[in-house]
């Protein structure tokens, strides 16, 4: 049964992840076309660099009790697309994240007291270029 | 050495697209788009020093003798840092192109 812990880990994690997602609208709650092309597009290229290590034979498959031990090609277990995965939504949930951090920042010292709305407020002017 | 030499050309593929997602931005928020990516840069290299240390101590993976530059964080070669650093260039700037091409149609906030 231990077999299923680092799987069971990946989907928790992705699941977290998705709730601070949903909790801020950062990604797929508020673009969810580019939120999928993002991970799509960023999972492919990492999964495509695994591939060209296993071909070189840089990394191999360790024999983990953690691990489900299915593979989906020689080397690369089947948990190894979703941990990119999750690396990938980390990766844009930190970014957008900490992007609307500093935005809020910029917001409440542009309006005193406006930092509750800053995220929006800083969608107007300058926000968009034609 | 060879590790190193695969990582090189996404490195590259990586850098390519978040300066052209950048210069889509306007100033303002290209400088946020910078700093973000920085800070967001630092928290993923110190989260793969620990968690990709804890993975290759579960024996989930392991790397071949002599692929190696032989430098290591932890348990963690210090090419492995290269996919979050991929990661963290690539992934908000695909992003940030396929929403503004999007919400183009749609009047938008950012």
């Amino acid at each position: 049964m231990t077999g299923l812990a680092y799987l069971a880990g990946l989907l928790l994690s992705i699941g977290a992840m998705a709730l601070i997602d949903a909790r801020w609208r950062l990604a797929f709650w508020k673009s969810p076309g580019a939120s999928a092309a993002a991970l799509g597009a960023g999972t492919a290229l990492l999964l495509l660099w695994d591939l060209v290590g296993i071909g070189f034979g840089v990394f191999f498959r360790g024999d983990s009790p953690w691990a489900t031990g299915l593979v989906l090609a020689p080397e690369l277990p089947v948990e190894e697309p979703i941990f990119l995965a999750f690396l990938c939504y980390l990766s844009l949930i930190a970014v957008l994240g900490i992007e609307r951090m500093l935005r809020r920042d910029a917001g409440s010292d542009a309006r005193p007291g406006g930092s509750a709305s800053a995220t929006d407020a800083t969608s107007k002017p300058g926000g968009r270029h034609p | 050495m060879t590790y190193a030499l695969i990582c090189l050309p996404f490195l590259v593929v990586a850098v390519v697209f978040a300066v052209v997602a950048a210069r889509a931005l306007p100033p303002g928020q290209r400088h946020r788009r910078w700093a973000a990516t920085g800070l967001a840069g630092v928290l993923l290299l110190v989260l793969t020093a620990v968690f990709d240390s804890a993975m290759i101590a579960a024996g989930l993976f392991a790397y071949a003798d002599g692929t190696r530059l032989g430098p290591t964080v932890g348990l963690a070669p210090i090419e492995d840092f290269a996919y979050p650093i991929a990661a963290v260039l690539l992934v908000p700037a695909v992003w940030t192109l396929a929403h503004r091409r999007g919400g183009r149609r749609a009047n938008g906030e950012d």
